[in-house]
């Protein structure tokens, strides 16, 4: 391959890779863009709209087969019967952990990776979130700020299109949103109520989401039909394929390469820079190597540091750009499993009509004015009212037609809170390489050491008590709290492993996503947080792509990679 | 291939063997009700037969076609065959052949052969185990945790869930019972119940 061929490699075409294709070749950079997986065409790959009696199993997925291939993919919600192709054989994917600390890695090798099943809620860091660590002396300090990534913030929400409600809050500042979608009977009396009970200090909102209210840069309003995780053929929602690397493509200087594992990068020592990347043909087995002055490194949180440490080379022996010793360290995974349930009476004879593919919000409120003397940082509740449909009926000892048009009808109206909480940066929650565990491309794979702890679990559980008592200040009842112990990694919002920081001795990457260690590389993942916030992170992964593109062609026009 | 083993394979009983004169055009008949209709997998005629009734008593034909017409038959036996694990399947097996005993003890008949309200005297008294089951459960110890218990190895209990399934996820059910549409389009969040709508099967 010649050297001349391409001026950037980027490594991964999901949520950031896909961001990374767009922001440099709309600069002008040449650019490969390497993904493991296969090519996703939407008119031939996206299922949202196969009805459940055009399904083997009516919805209830090839039970059998996904405990034979997909044990962990299948533990997602997202992966189901008409899409589990989405997400990773796990028998080609093996990984290890130690006894007693199970981590769930919900993994995607496609065009697109997870960016097509993703949870697409987006919400915005705050100062309270980037100097969390160094007001309470954990980790180390941010090296940016809130007023850093605002206009990046900005730039992306204004690309991918983002339908909410702007609140005013210090802790979650508004965006350039859409219109937001609306809120359901039970959920607009649970807004009230809290309003009502708790002043401005709790806000229930409808979620702030990536799917389009109105027509929005040639992509349609949604039509809700619901399962925005099955794809979407009027590229409603925000994916790479559907967005960032079809404006990548529409410059000309795209070279899209799928079925492209990479297996390393290598290392020029005279000139202390990546000079390539070897790569492992998914399909043919060949070894191929291709070469650029500049490598933004976006193949998701752990397989970045899956593949630093892979390229272990005798001056960085501990993994490359790891002089630090930080890499794959820190890894942190929104803890969630707290919450509660309620029946909200009031509404029988209402219903809703439609899929709506979004949420109910309740942003952070713990540790914002007052200091919560059980634990540090805090949460945000994802919220939904619906009402049971005819599942309910399995339990009910009547048959006939009375009962066939009772259960026919929606049930009462059931809110559940469920928590997602910050998760604090420890050393000890690592990843290294498992040398006698290799996956179907015969490469090393990860050992994975990670579990909560006291300040989690105790985020938890005040995730239920507080829900529970929301729900009663709502008028709820039969009010069920719940507390289940699912373990890292089931937020699917890994990250850390390679965290930014001030000081280059104590972690990998600078204020702008840039290798202490080596120049021209870059890495915009999950990877770079130096601390979790309680907030859904795609949206500042993709903002801290932007921004890391646009200084990374600013050095590399300058001839400074 | 002899006769005697054909109708093993079709289930039938042994009377028909006494009638030699008939049993061809019997096969026929039999065949010619097989030809709509995909092999089972697993469920024999009489089982099917069984389930068939059991599941249209639960979700009859009214004003929308029922549980038969949509053949939640079909679904069932390929969940039975494919989808449960050996104990679950062996569990509901044995539990479609109690509801014979059961009906058999009571009416000396089998299920498919009692009367209507015969079959509903059985199914209610299903209900009400599955109800002690679900009583039992809600009872016992259990963690920190709000989920409504659910019997999950009551054969009745796992006979509704696939008999609901089936029949609320076929295209009959989906779209005539629940008025529900693939692209619906728009999201209202809050709007009124139509009237209710009178059964004309009741």
């Amino acid at each position: 391959m010649a050297q001349t061929e391409f001026d950037a490699i980027v490594i991964g075409s999901g949520m950031t890779g896909g961001w990374a294709a767009k922001e440099l070749t709309e600069k002008g950079v040449r650019t490969l863009v390497l993904e493991a997986g296969r090519p996703i065409v939407p008119e031939k790959d996206y299922v949202e709209h196969v009805p459940p009696w055009e399904m083997s199993f009516r919805g209830m997925r090839d039970r059998k087969k996904i405990l034979r291939e997909q044990p962990i993919q299948g533990l997602c919600y997202a992966c189901e019967e008409t899409n589990a192709q989405f997400f990773v054989k796990d028998t080609e994917h093996p990984y290890t952990t130690e006894p007693g600390k199970p981590f769930r890695w919900i993994r995607g090798r496609q065009v697109g990776g997870r960016s097509i099943v993703w949870g697409r809620q987006c919400y915005r860091w705050s100062d309270l979130d980037f100097t969390a660590n160094v007001r309470e002396g954990i980790a180390v300090d941010w090296p940016i700020r809130y007023a850093d990534l605002a206009p990046w913030y900005d730039y992306v929400e204004d690309f991918i299109g983002i339908s909410g409600e702007p609140l005013g809050l210090g802790q979650l500042p508004d965006g350039k949103f859409l219109p937001p979608m609306q809120m359901n009977c039970a959920e607009l009396a649970v807004r009230q109520a809290m309003a009502r009970h708790f002043g401005g200090e709790r806000v229930l909102t409808i979620g702030r989401v990536a799917v389009l209210t109105e027509t929005h840069r040639g992509r349609a309003a949604c039509h809700y039909c619901g399962p925005c995780h099955r794809g979407c053929i009027t590229l409603s929602y925000f994916s790479s394929v559907n967005a960032t690397l079809p404006a990548a493509k529409k410059t000309g200087l795209l070279t899209l390469r799928p079925f492209s594992t990479v297996h390393s990068l290598i290392f020029d020592s005279n000139t202390r820079r990546i000079a390539g990347v070897r790569v492992i043909d998914s399909q043919t087995r060949a070894t191929l190597e291709f070469h650029a002055p500049l490598l933004f490194l976006c193949a998701s949180t752990l397989e970045s540091a899956r593949i630093l440490l892979n390229s272990a080379t005798t001056e960085f022996p501990g993994g490359l750009a790891n002089s630090s010793g930080e890499l794959g360290h820190n890894l942190m995974d929104h803890i969630k499993g707290g919450g509660a349930k309620g029946i909200i009476p009031g509404y029988e004879n209402r219903r809703s009509f439609g899929n709506r593919p979004n949420i109910a919000y309740m942003p952070r409120f713990r540790n914002v004015n007052e200091k919560h003397r059980a634990f540090l940082r805090g949460y945000g509740f994802q919220g939904e009212a619906d009402q049971d449909g005819w599942p309910r009926g399995a339990i009910s000892p009547a048959f006939g037609a009375g009962f066939k048009n009772a259960i026919s009808r929606p049930g009462p109206w059931q809110f559940t809170f469920s928590g997602y909480g910050e998760c604090l940066p420890n050393r000890n929650n690592f990843v290294e390489i498992d040398k006698n565990t290799v996956d179907a491309w015969g490469i090393p794979s990860l050992k994975i050491h990670c579990a909560f702890g006291e300040n989690e679990f105790s985020i938890r559980k005040d995730m239920s008590i507080a829900a529970a008592e929301m729900l009663s200040a709502a008028g709820a009842i039969s009010i069920q709290p719940f507390q289940d112990d699912d373990p890292p990694g089931f937020s699917v919002h890994e990250m850390g492993t390679a965290r930014m920081g001030r000081d280059p001795k104590t972690s990998v990457l600078n204020a702008w996503n840039q290798s202490h260690d080596i120049k021209n590389l870059f890495i915009t993942d999950g990877s770079c947080m130096a601390s979790s916030g309680c907030v859904n992170p795609s949206l500042t992964y993709m903002a801290l792509t932007a921004r890391a593109c646009d200084y990374a062609v600013s050095l590399l026009k300058r001839g400074e990679l | 291939m002899d006769r005697r083993e054909v109708l093993k394979l079709l289930g039938l009983s042994s009377a028909l063997l006494a009638m030699p004169a008939e049993w061809v055009s019997a096969l026929r008949a039999i065949h010619a009700s097989l030809g709509s209709t995909p092999a089972l997998k697993i469920l024999n005629p009489h089982q099917d037969a069984t389930v068939m009734a059991m599941a249209e008593l639960i979700l009859p034909q009214t004003d929308t076609p029922g549980a038969k017409a949509v053949r939640v038959n079909e679904f069932i036996d390929r969940i039975v065959a494919d989808w449960y694990s050996d104990e679950d399947r062996v569990r509901f097996l044995a539990g479609l052949a109690t509801v014979d005993a059961r009906t058999r003890s009571l009416f000396q008949k089998d299920f498919v052969d009692a009367s209507p309200s015969q079959q509903s005297e059985i199914l209610r008294a299903l209900g009400e185990e599955m109800a002690q089951a679900t009583e039992t459960l809600a009872n016992a110890p259990r963690g920190y945790r709000g989920a409504d218990p659910e019997p999950e190895d009551n054969f009745y209990f796992m006979f509704r869930q696939l008999t609901l399934t089936g029949y609320f996820t076929s295209e009959a059910g989906f779209t005539e019972q629940l008025h529900e549409e693939i692209i619906p389009g728009r999201f209202d969040g809050c709007i009124p119940f139509g009237p209710p709508v009178a059964s004309k099967g009741s």
